[in-house]
């Protein structure tokens, strides 16, 4: 056991409930400020309403927050919760867990959906969800020990400061032996020193004997962590069986179960092969259609995306098992052994790299113009260890490289750093910086949108093309896909909740390769649908990669392939056999619809959620400068007159980068029009009293906030 | 003989990859993306991709992903 100091400064013992078709009916409530701990219960409604995971998570931050709530305020809670399905074995991707709190980056809320066994080991503990609210004193690990039935809060002075380190430490010291019964939640230095921190969700692999984690990585929910003090949240469970989520329907369960499990290890190795190389073929696919983000996404191609893409991370890959959770058969969460960074502290000592995916391949490598595999692992490993973002890291270095050589910072501003695309130790070293806080690292770890008002306030530099090219919508940076050739994709980034991040839509092939949904209505039929059935798997602990990643061999003759209606129905068939609720497909939206109202209504509540929300940058409608129009003329003259009846004859770039914009612009106001019509919303994107009460979320402080922001019907 | 997932189709001199979806699939539009002996390849690079005799081809899916 590793020597390490804690002393416990309090210990609650409860009794363990049986788990009942999913769920163990309670939380559990910590805070910080107080060393308090509670168990509070589960009603019927909760699980009727908001049925489970970010549902759950929701109702309890809307309970412990209030409208003039600030992310670092003592009542901002970090919310926890897998769902009903959660913790499932034999299901594929049934191990996720959702963290919601008030985000450092948008000031509303965020969520965010990742593996590891955290979810699944603090449910089987005894709590469907974990709140915790305050800020400790000295630095604190709180230890949810099911087996033991204790909750325990200690502090702890001398632990390693980053999450690779002390994962691996507090792992063995409350595993011993039996660590695969451990998960840690963790942060790190970079998630202290900035606003883009993440947590690391840990899963012990036996075969490689070490702790791996995966990370809840977006809206700064590892800053929310560290300000409040918190070191670590350790969770202890025993072994897993189909039993210890008691379901309603075991024989059921069983054979859905195995239904999916058997047709991903059948199909996967002839579609995507995630098992072997896991999101990593996105890199050159993208790349071929035009859409891999390429120098703060001026451009979506590159020649040298294949130095970055899947055959190199199948060879760099350590081949094994890799699922983060128990019989997951899509398992595609690979790493690379014994790599030896070349910057910062782990500088010339062998380390394992949990990834990279391609979010981590696209926003840390093509779009800072950086084609080297072994600079993105180590921001990989970095950005983990740091507890830091990868998407918001890629995202924000991008508009700083940008700001660089279009001349709005110099190298005054930037500390002598020269952040030419492409200057991987320049690159690096920022992110050192970053992650201690210091020098032009600390401003660029406030993120896109703080940065554009300090550029300008500080260094003179023009707002205006700031707006245009910095990629953030909602305070938060996007994720790494070119939108300008797709609308419903534009849709996607700019009306999401929390802001730009694509779990809810991912619809460029469906809009722009296949051309599926070439009228608005159709766009916006889209933005209902993706959006709500992408919710359901956050409301219940479950990944979305089996449902539309791997896709049954006759999916193409259905009426909808894209909505894969068999694996739909299939879901609709495990809810029902875990909670022994009889559901079918449209009762999957219906229950996601009132989850996604009730944080477009809290979003209201924390003075954001209307129209102007909804705005996105111009750099991912369209072409901002004449270099980028230059890049696509063809394309962008062929729009303007045929599309557009533009006579473009006489009229230089400059003219019809302007004209393109004003029209584009005009088609993006029009998509909202139609989708906030489809979802039930006011003109200004506000949800109507009707809608509410449809969706049986009409509580009476919901339907103030609606009142206070004028909507009465 | 070309392989396209569990079937055979005739190979000819000279054929792309956009000739085999074409000819040999009622749905060939459906696929934006295929592996070709193990290599990735991308709808724009079907005009220009040559398929050798004996080529193994799977279809890739990929709709609403991401």
């Amino acid at each position: 056991m590793t020597s390490i100091s804690l002393k416990e400064i309090k210990t609650f013992t409860y009794e363990r409930p049986a788990i009942e078709r999913g769920y163990a009916n309670q939380t559990l409530y910590i805070d910080l400020s107080r060393n308090f701990i509670e168990i509070r219960p589960v009603s019927r409604q909760m699980k009727d309403v908001f049925i489970g995971g970010k549902g759950f998570d929701l109702w309890l931050l809307w309970q412990a927050v209030k409208p003039d709530t600030k992310w670092n305020d003592p009542e901002n809670a970090i919310c926890i919760s897998s769902g009903p399905m959660g913790g499932t074995p034999a299901y594929p991707g049934s191990g996720k867990s959702i963290v919601t709190a008030l985000s450092p980056a948008t000031g509303t809320v965020i969520d965010s959906n990742v593996g590891g066994y955290f979810g699944p080991y603090l449910k089987f503990s005894g709590f469907d969800a974990l709140q915790v609210q305050g800020k400790a004193g000295e630095p604190a690990v709180i230890f949810i020990d099911g087996v033991e039935e204790k909750v325990r809060i200690f502090s702890a002075r001398d632990l390693p400061d980053d999450a690779y380190a002390l994962s691996e430490a507090l792992t063995e010291h409350f595993g011993g032996k039996k660590r695969r019964y451990i998960s840690v939640v963790s942060a790190g230095t970079g998630a202290r020193n900035s606003l883009m921190g993440c947590l690391n969700f840990s899963w012990y692999d036996p075969k490689r004997k070490r702790a791996r984690y995966k990370q809840a990585g977006r809206g700064g929910i590892g800053t929310v962590f560290e300000d409040k003090g918190i070191k670590a949240i350790v969770a202890r469970w025993d072994s897993v069986s189909l039993d210890t989520n008691n379901p309603a329907d075991k024989e059921a369960l069983k054979k859905v179960a195995k239904l999916h499990s058997r047709e991903i290890v059948e199909l996967d190795p002839k579609q995507n092969q995630m098992s072997k190389i896991g999101t990593t073929h996105l890199v050159p696919i993208m790349n071929d259609f035009d859409l891999l983000p390429t120098n703060n996404y001026k451009f979506g191609q590159d020649p040298r995306a294949i130095l970055i893409g899947r055959e190199v991370y199948e060879a760099l890959f350590d081949p094994g098992f890799d699922g983060c959770w128990l019989g997951c058969t899509v398992a595609c969460a690979h790493g690379v052994r014994d790599f030896v960074p070349v910057t910062g502290p782990y500088k010339g000592k062998k380390v394992f790299v949990d990834g990279p995916e391609y979010e981590t391949v696209a926003g840390c490598g093509s779009n800072l113009g950086i084609w080297d595999p072994h600079v993105i692992l180590e921001f990989n490993f970095y950005c983990d260890a740091y507890g830091l973002d990868t998407i918001s890291i890629g995202t924000s270095f991008a508009f700083v490289m940008e700001c660089y050589e279009m001349g709005l910072i110099d190298s005054r501003a930037t500390g002598g750093l020269e952040l030419n695309f492409g200057n991987r130790p320049a690159a690096l070293e920022l992110l050192h910086q970053v992650a201690r806080g210091e020098g032009f690292g600390k401003i660029v770890g406030q993120g896109i949108r703080r940065m554009k008002k300090i550029f300008a306030e500080k260094f003179g530099a023009d707002p205006a093309v700031m707006e245009d090219i910095g990629m953030e919508s909602k305070g938060l940076e996007f994720s790494e896909y070119m939108t300008k050739e797709s609308l419903a994709q534009q849709g996607g980034y700019g009306m999401a909740l929390k802001g730009p991040q694509h779990d809810e839509a991912w619809l460029i092939f469906l809009d722009m390769v296949h051309n599926f949904m070439p009228t608005f209505e159709q766009k916006a039929e889209a933005l209902h649908w993706f959006p709500m059935f992408r919710t359901w798997f956050g409301l219940c602990g479950l990944c979305k990669l089996p449902w539309n990643d791997i896709v049954p061999e006759d999916n193409k003759d259905t009426e909808e392939p894209a909505k894969v209606m068999k694996h739909v129905q299939w879901y609709a068939e495990y809810f029902y056999a875990v909670t022994g609720r009889k559901v079918g497909p449209d009762d999957l939206i219906t229950m996601s619809e009132a989850v996604y109202n009730f944080q477009r209504i809290f979003n209201l509540r924390m003075g954001f959620g209307r129209r102007e929300h909804d705005t996105i940058p111009y750099r991912a409608v369209g072409p901002v400068t004449v270099e980028e129009y230059e890049s696509r003329r063809e394309r962008y003259d062929r729009q303007l007159k045929e599309k557009h009846g533009v006579d473009i004859e006489g009229k230089d770039t400059a003219e019809k980068v302007a004209l393109l914009r004003k029209f584009r612009q005009e088609l993006y106001e029009k998509l909202k029009d139609a989708v906030y019509k489809r979802r039930g919303w006011t003109a200004d994107g506000i949800p109507t009293l009707a809608t509410v009460k449809r969706l049986k979320i009409d509580f009476p402080e919901v339907v103030e906030v609606l009142k206070a922001n004028g909507v009465t019907e | 003989m070309i392989k396209v997932g569990d079937r055979e189709v005739a190979w000819r001199p000279g054929m792309t990859l956009a000739d085999l979806l074409e000819e040999a699939l009622e749905d060939g539009d459906f696929y934006a993306v295929v592996r070709l002996d193990g290599k990735l390849v991308s709808r724009p690079n079907f005009a220009t991709t040559k398929v050798a005799d004996g080529a193994q081809v799977e279809l890739i899916p990929m709709v609403a992903g991401g």
